[in-house]
């Protein structure tokens, strides 16, 4: 019985698609799942659609509870607590049944069990007790007497302590001792009135402290003598004895008014912390430099004996040592460095093997600090010269940049151009002096080698072409132009100097070339008439020699011409080999002059030799 | 919460504090009186400590909310006073027991002799009655319950020996406690030195607990809680444009809803007898307890709600709608805030009769000032960081924080931690639930004053050992 033959029972279409059915025999090679336990005819019922079967789980569920122990039992149980005074009290908890007490109360359901065998309760040992100094009637006259307290109150205080466990706040919370109203027999105070009922008064917790840590180290004297007690117990007792209320008084009032504090003053008592904490650190962290500043002040000392290495053959050979020791090393600090070319100026080669960064920053930064240069100081023919030069090397390096790449890699040390080293101020010397030296200081110091005349004369000049005598900012270039503008001044004072003398020996001769004219006979008014006009001569002459610094400040150099003269008749007198030639040396100085300078020192100087030169006119035409 | 077990991460290693014996706990109050097992987080049965009082003959006395209901011959009567101390004693018995006995324990057989099964009419005669009554004086309700009972701090010596007179007495428990409850709040906060600031139903109190005990001399309280806040709301609600009308649910029969402040369109409910006026407080008072809990608002600060601009500022602020039951409704700004503002500041607030109104010393900064000036100086630092927030009406919106502010301005220069349980039931059931970590715990078994020591004692030893 197929699937068809029941769809034929049932009068039912033939299959989905309603094709031609497949053969029966295609149907039978299909291998088909051959299910167990599962009859021939019920499988085939299925058809083409197999059916279903979920294959059998041979295993059930698991079982929740493995343990097939029975469920614990619980019972009620009776206990008892021995920490408490009255121990008969028992209660009841739900306890583990323990086994061997199982079968007894598994049945007794409501029996309450015997009173016998009720357990101690686990937290009876919490209970614990103060221990409070214990005195009778005897003890407390003989050592506890205190005119501030009756042995009434001192109980009631001790008892206190005991209820309270010795919690301060609380027994003085409670303290509530209103003595007992006396009467006259008992008390010693008077026997007026059968009751008198002292004032209360309110004692502070320093009183019952100072009270009760008074009875106790007493009580502790008593019970064992101080000099056999142990250590902890002596302490104790100290600590007691020497209680002292009124500190503790002045600390708790100090405490109110620290607890009363404004929202200001607690602020800033937080920021002076604050700032004693950071004190405090910076001060430790001081010391800790200063320590480490020590630590490396305190050299090692050699252990060997230095002595063979007082002599230069000893010390010849210690450097040999380092530097094999430093050859063997990777990196190569002494050897590996560019020994400095004596000129101090490196080599383009030298200069060259640069990083491509720098090289293009020095590039960009060319023109424009070329420019600046030229118009800072264009009588530097140095710098133009150097600037020149650079623009040959930037040529240079551009042209060598293959052979430099390979250098590159053999010299460590970076080396700037010329260029740069103008840009960061490199400056190379043969000789350098011993420590820095202020820029300025260099030129006080050609000031300062002169005489006091000089530098008035000096000073003048410098006036008159109205550059100052302390330069506002000497960096090396200014600096370097205002020693040349010096050094011109010199000169061209010096050259005054020789004009003035020469002058001087010119006037000399022509009065003795008159005095010869005279003892040659000529008549005597023509003598006289020209020895005024020589005397003339010479007043014009000193005059026009003082002509610059007249210029300078007109009515302030009146004592100037007077000096001047003496001390040229000084200079003149000594220095004949000077006098020899006076022309050459002024030619030298002039050539100088149009050498040196910035433009406006020129145009300066070149007025004033102007006024030199209108001199040697009229020299020349006398 | 409490009764899922710890993960064993979270266990104690070296001893689980807890020993139940099976104690009973209760905490009566002006507002509501609370029982239940020690050990569990909510007491069980809470009730008001409002009950009905049935004026007719025989007068009899309903316990719990459901029998107070509108009646004749009916009138509502609270077995305590404003102070939170009972003052009717009989009732206090009856309404405990109702709680203790019918709330708490399964309901008993009734013995044989009363059941009615073995009645013989032959038999019924006077000696049987009596020795029937001597059978039953003998099983007393609680016999198996310690118990443990909260108290007022300022509770009266005679009021507490009443108590442990009539556990031991009439329900014959065999152990008995009395505790306070700002100490029991602190317990629940998980803190045995604390400031306990509790605002309840009828009063305010602030309390200093050092080491599990009540600072005697630290005690301040006043009336400025959940009741006094009710007048202030009436006070409102009377001098409010238009005037309020105060009309408690149970007499709305229908309403039509109303625009807002637009007259009620209600019909009220007819009785055929009288209602007393006590019932109308009550069900009044259920009505400004909702208004509380949905429009109160404690102004948060900085400074006072009176500081200039604050109201301007509230005013522009969104404001609350409250519908009344008659339908009548209205959007409270500045005066839901203003309400609450006289527990803070005595001069704010709504005007009301001489006799009720706060003074100074009665505001709460005020009164932790005092309670705080009361108590040595080296604990106050200690107290103001372990501030401990409690009561019901400490759950109006906002009081936290303006407790905050009040705080840290009255006291700059210290460390301030309020510590208020974040649910609502750990803060209206504080005392309780403090009852119930104390009663449960193995330690406290050596406190317990047992049956033996009070028949040894008497009544004074709740004196002696409750301290």
């Amino acid at each position: 019985m197929t699937s068809s033959d029941v769809r034929d029972v049932l009068n039912l279409p033939d299959g989905a698609a309603g094709g031609p059915r497949p053969s029966k025999k295609a149907k039978i090679t299909a291998p088909r799942p051959n299910l167990k336990g599962l009859a021939r005819e019920v499988h085939n019922l299925g058809g083409d659609n197999p059916i279903a079967i979920v294959p059998e789980v041979t295993q059930f569920k698991k079982r929740r509870f493995v343990s097939r122990k029975p469920a614990a039992r619980w019972e009620l149980r009776q206990f008892a607590n021995s920490g408490r005074k009255d121990e008969s009290l028992v209660l009841r908890h739900w306890r583990r049944v323990e086994e061997g007490k199982q079968s007894s109360s598994a049945e007794g359901d409501g029996n309450v069990p015997e009173t016998e065998d009720v357990e101690d309760s686990l937290y009876a040992k919490y209970n614990v007790q103060v221990s409070v100094p214990q005195y009778n009637e005897d003890q407390y006259h003989q050592v506890l007497e205190n005119p501030d307290w009756t042995k009434e109150e001192t109980d009631y205080l001790m008892e206190l302590v005991r209820d309270f466990d010795i919690r301060w706040p609380l027994i003085w919370d409670r303290y509530e001792w209103s003595p007992p109203a006396t009467n006259g027999e008992a008390d010693a105070d008077g026997d007026e009135s059968k009751a008198i009922v002292p004032a209360t008064r309110s004692r502070s917790m320093e009183d019952l402290k100072a009270r009760y840590y008074e009875v106790a180290s007493r009580m502790m004297a008593v019970q064992k003598p101080v000099q056999y007690m142990t250590q902890p117990e002596f302490a104790l007792h100290e600590l007691m004895a020497h209680f002292n209320p009124q500190q503790e008084k002045l600390r708790k009032d100090f405490a109110l008014n620290s607890f009363g504090r404004s929202r200001e003053e607690a602020r800033e008592e937080e920021s002076l912390l604050l700032e004693i904490k950071r004190i405090l650190a910076r001060s430790d962290r001081f010391n800790e430099e200063r320590r480490e500043l020590y630590n490396r002040l305190d050299y090692p000392h050699a252990e060997q004996d230095i002595n063979t290495f007082k002599s230069s053959a000893g010390l010849q050979t210690l450097l040999q040592n380092l530097m094999t020791a430093d050859k063997s090393k990777k990196r190569k600090s002494i050897m590996g460095a560019e020994v400095p070319t004596p000129s101090g100026q490196p080599t383009p080669q030298q200069a060259a093997p640069e990083n491509g960064r720098r090289d293009s920053a020095a590039a960009s930064s060319g023109p424009r600090e070329s420019g600046a240069s030229t118009a800072a100081s264009s009588a530097h023919k140095k710098s133009q010269s150097q600037s020149q030069q650079q623009i040959q090397q930037q040529q240079a390096q551009q042209q060598q940049q293959q052979q430099q790449s390979q250098q590159q890699q053999l010299q460590e040390r970076k080396k700037l151009t010329e260029h740069e080293e103008i840009i960061y101020g490199v400056t190379h010397h043969d000789r350098l002096g011993s420590g820095p030296t202020f820029r300025t200081e260099k030129i006080n110091k050609l000031f300062s080698h002169k005489s006091n005349q000089q530098q008035l004369r000096i000073t003048n000049t410098l006036n008159e072409l109205d550059v100052p005598a302390k330069l506002a900012m000497p960096t090396a270039a200014t600096t370097h132009a205002f020693e040349q503008l010096l050094a011109s001044v010199n000169s061209l004072l010096d050259a005054r100097k020789i004009t003035d003398k020469i002058d001087a020996e010119i006037k000399l001769e022509l009065a003795k070339k008159a005095e010869r004219e005279k003892a040659l006979g000529n008549q005597d008014a023509e003598k006289s008439a020209d020895a005024e006009d020589d005397d003339e001569d010479a007043k014009d002459e000193s005059a026009e020699a003082d002509e610059p610094s007249k210029d300078n400040d007109e009515d302030g150099a009146a004592a100037q011409p007077e000096d001047d003269e003496k001390e040229q008749d000084e200079d003149a007198a000594p220095s004949d080999e000077a006098t020899a030639q006076p022309s050459v040396e002024q030619d030298d100085d002039n050539a100088d002059e149009g050498k040196d300078g910035g433009v406006t020192t020129r145009k300066r100087s070149a007025s004033v030799l102007s006024a030199v030169s209108d001199k040697s006119l009229k020299r020349q035409k006398k | 919460m409490a009764q899922q077990p710890l993960p064993t991460s979270a266990q104690p290693t070296d001893i689980y504090g807890g020993d139940e014996v099976s104690a009973l706990v209760l905490d009566p109050g002006y507002c509501n009186t609370r029982a239940g097992f020690a050990g569990e987080d909510v007491p069980k049965s809470i009730l008001p400590s409002f009950y009905g009082h049935i004026t007719s003959d025989p007068p009899r006395d309903l316990f719990g909310d459901e029998c107070i209901i509108p009646r004749g011959d009916f009138e509502v009567r609270n077995y305590m006073n404003k102070d939170s101390v009972v003052e009717d004693w009989d009732v206090a018995a009856k309404m405990w027991e109702f709680m203790l006995v019918k709330r708490l324990q399964p309901e008993r057989q009734t013995p044989p002799s009363k059941n009615g099964l073995n009645d013989d009419v032959k038999d019924q005669d006077g000696e049987g009655d009596v020795a029937m009554e001597e059978i039953e004086g003998q099983e007393k309700p609680l016999e198996e319950f310690p118990l443990l009972m909260t108290e007022a701090p300022w509770n009266s010596p005679k009021a507490r020996e009443k108590a442990i007179e009539l556990s031991m007495e009439s329900w014959g428990t065999p152990a008995f406690w009395l505790s306070r409850t700002p100490v029991l709040s602190a317990f629940a906060a998980g803190k045995a030195t604390a400031l306990v600031i509790d605002i309840g139903g009828a009063n305010t109190s602030v309390t200093a607990i050092h080491d599990g005990m009540v600072l005697k001399r630290s005690i301040q309280r006043s009336p400025a809680g959940g009741l006094w806040l009710s007048s202030q709301i009436r006070n409102m609600w009377v001098t409010s444009e238009p005037k309020v009308d105060l009309i408690p649910t149970f007499m709305v029969e229908n309403k039509t809803p109303v625009d807002a402040l637009a007259p009620a369109q209600a019909r009220l409910r007819e009785f055929p007898y009288k209602i007393h006026d006590s019932f109308r407080a009550f069900e009044e008072e259920r009505l400004l307890t909702e208004f509380k809990e949905s429009v109160v608002e404690v102004w948060r600060g900085p400074g006072r709600y009176g500081a200039a601009g604050n109201e301007e500022y509230i005013k522009s602020q969104p404001g609350r709608v409250f519908e009344m039951p008659d339908g009548y409704n209205q959007m409270w700004r500045e005066q839901r805030f203003k309400v609450a503002e006289g527990m803070w500041d005595e001069n704010a607030g709504y005007p009301v009769p001489e006799a009720e109104r706060l003074t100074k010393a009665q505001t709460i900064p005020e009164l932790i000032r005092s309670a705080l000036n009361a108590i040595d100086v080296d604990l106050r630092g200690n107290l103001l960081a372990n501030v401990v927030v409690t009561g019901s009406t400490s759950l109006i919106n906002g009081f936290n924080d303006r407790l905050n502010n009040e705080l840290t301005a009255m006291y700059p220069g210290l460390k301030i931690k309020i510590h208020a349980a974040g649910l609502s039931s750990e803060r209206r059931f504080g005392a309780w639930i403090g009852g119930s970590i104390l009663a449960s715990l193995g330690t406290f078994h050596q406190m317990w004053i047992s049956k033996k020591e009070y028949e040894e004692n008497g009544p004074g030893i709740v004196e002696k050992r409750c301290k």
